[in-house]
């Protein structure tokens, strides 16, 4: 045999059967069938396992075979980057991997392979998902480990989960499963139901037909984008701020027809408003929504109270957006050449802003958050700058207080770079309303009263110091950081 | 130090707590009542944390009409549509 196959395996798990099923197909590298064959494994083991077993009957028969260049396919994550893991950490070349180090890897995997998750600061709404109804000043490690990615809003988070994960626990689920808890009294939860807190993860059952692949929480509001590009938003809609042309409340996410034959990309929900990211849209490609007091919504240079119809922001024509954010009663959106775009309730010093405007700087950045009195932009050197840091979320001393700056035209002079960081890569960073968060070690600075700042204790910082989650973050592929109004969430992928 | 000013107007009637509200950087809300607002009081109060809003109003809005609230139309909570 000649050329380059292709082996696609799969392991099934019968609910009524003691037994695991096992399938493996090889083709050529032109997509012809070669061979096939399936068999049974007894007794009928836990999922992981199974799918290992696979992968090494697998390799037995193909080796048996004698084929060439072989590449695997296998709907199972955690088998792959176990597999590959196993090659390049040991530098093991041998084709017939010992079925028991697989298996030892196997569950050696949970603890080392697994994404870990971290909470700390306000609690009282249940949403550091402690199971509690209490602050916690000291990073706490969640037992919930298959979470992707999290957004965290008032008083409440929703999480999404990995799709191997989702495969580990849920064997015959699709990816992207959407959980959330915390508090749910306007419906942000979007479990159907109105509930004070939910103090465990729950499901947000009513999107299981759908792969969800962003979220967004705002104070009391929640939103959440499918890959095929469909919104959907449930929670407060007192102000509009759902997009349905109303001004209702909905405690199960509810399909945004406005943007029925769009492609949504990103949804950011604020206080009381959101702002929508259109995929492959240039001139029409973000929209505002809800609460237009402050400017936030960017649809129009006038006052607007409020809208619950989605609008087109304007003054972004002609400018690739890539990512928009809300908090308080800002917004931002971040062009693909690094420029920040801000509106909304002007930072401190400065006044509203009903049309976006364009930070005067020369430094490209490539993720901005937003707080409610400040922001923090990263550059794609890793390092941050802060804009607003007059109040609480500060950089300078609480406690003094400073001389109104000028308004200039110039916004530069309100952006100051986060000192104290020396020289150190940052990888994300995160704001709450008060206080901030980033990570390269996890730092934070801000208002701490409610244990936010994870240090321990209920103080303010002025710049940032460590909080230590008793984890080395080296073990780690990636560290993401997350705030919510007075709490925060630090997830570890392996 | 008032942690904000903010308007009577952008404020939310909450049935159950029998308060004006608005949101606290804390996630709780910022608490006043009508009772409150007719005595002159400004400053609303957050049952979590120390942190504190002055209140934007007229108090002949309050006191003139105490049962029906002409003058002022607040944002109320709306009714959450279950399922």
């Amino acid at each position: 045999m000649v050329g380059r196959v292709k082996c696609n395996i799969d392991a099934s798990f019968l609910a009524n059967s003691d037994k695991v099923g096992i399938g493996i197909c090889i083709r050529d590298e032109h997509g012809a069938f070669i061979l096939a064959k399936t068999e049974w494994l007894n007794p009928k083991s836990e999922v992981r396992i199974g799918e290992t077993l696979d992968l090494l009957s697998a390799l037995d028969w193909v080796h048996e075979l004698q084929l060439g260049p072989v590449d695997f396919e296998l709907d199972s994550k955690r088998v792959q980057i176990l597999f590959n893991k196993n090659i390049t950490r040991r530098n093991i070349n041998r084709r017939e991997s010992s079925k028991s180090r697989l298996m030892e890897e196997s569950e050696e995997e949970k603890k080392y392979e697994s994404e870990r998750l971290w909470s700390w600061g306000a609690g009282t709404d249940g949403q550091l998902g402690t199971g509690r109804l209490q602050d916690e000043q000291i990073p706490q490690q969640l037992s919930l480990s298959s979470v992707s990615s999290l957004a965290c809003g008032g008083a409440h988070v929703i999480a999404l989960t990995s799709g191997a994960t989702a495969i580990f626990y849920l064997i015959n689920s699709a990816t992207g499963k959407v959980l959330s808890w915390g508090r749910g009294n306007s419906g942000q939860l979007g479990h159907g139901e109105v509930v004070n807190n939910v103090l465990y993860p729950k499901a947000v059952t009513s999107l299981d037909n759908y792969f969800i692949t962003h979220v967004s929480a705002g104070w009391s509001h929640s939103g959440f984008v499918s890959d095929t590009g469909c919104l959907f938003t449930c929670g407060d809609g007192s102000f509009g701020q759902l997009g349905h042309g109303d001004y209702a409340s909905h405690s199960s996410p509810v399909k945004v027809s406005y943007f029925v034959d769009q492609h949504v990309a990103q949804v950011a929900c604020g206080m009381r408003h959101s702002l929508v990211l259109l995929k492959g849209s240039l001139s029409n490609q973000v929209y505002g929504f809800g609460s237009g007091k402050r400017g936030q919504l960017g649809v129009s240079k006038d006052k607007i109270k409020s809208i619950n119809l989605p609008e087109v922001v304007n003054g972004l024509e002609d400018v690739e957006i890539v990512g928009v954010s809300a908090n308080g009663d800002h917004s931002a959106a971040l062009s693909v050449d690094g420029n920040l775009y801000t509106w909304g309730r002007g930072f401190k010093g400065f006044e509203d802003s009903h049309l976006p405007q364009c930070l005067n700087s020369t430094l490209k950045f490539t993720k901005a958050t937003l707080g409610w009195n400040h922001a923090l932009a990263m550059t794609g050197e890793g390092e941050v700058y802060m804009l607003g840091g007059n109040h609480l979320g500060v950089l300078s001393d609480l406690h003094t207080v400073r001389q109104a700056k000028q308004l200039t035209d110039s916004r530069e002079a309100n952006l100051e770079k986060v000192p104290g960081l020396d020289g150190t890569k940052i990888t994300d960073i995160a704001t709450g309303a008060e206080h901030s968060v980033l990570n390269g070690e996890i730092k934070t600075w801000g208002w701490g009263e409610h244990g936010q700042l994870g240090l321990g204790d209920d103080g303010d910082r002025i710049s940032p110091v460590t909080a230590s989650l008793g984890y080395d973050l080296n073990e780690a592929a990636s560290t993401r950081v997350y705030c919510g109004s007075g709490f925060t969430f630090a997830l570890t992928k392996p | 130090m008032s942690y904000d000013d903010v308007e009577i107007e952008d404020m939310e009637w909450n049935e159950e707590l029998q308060s004006y509200t608005y949101p606290c950087p804390c996630g709780d809300l910022f608490q006043i009542t009508k009772e409150d607002l007719k005595l002159g009081e400004e400053i609303a109060r957050c049952p979590s944390c120390s942190l504190y809003i002055t209140v934007i109003y007229n108090m002949e809005d309050f006191l003139a009409d105490s049962n029906q609230q002409k003058g002022i139309q607040p944002s109320k909570q709306q009714p959450v549509t279950v399922a």
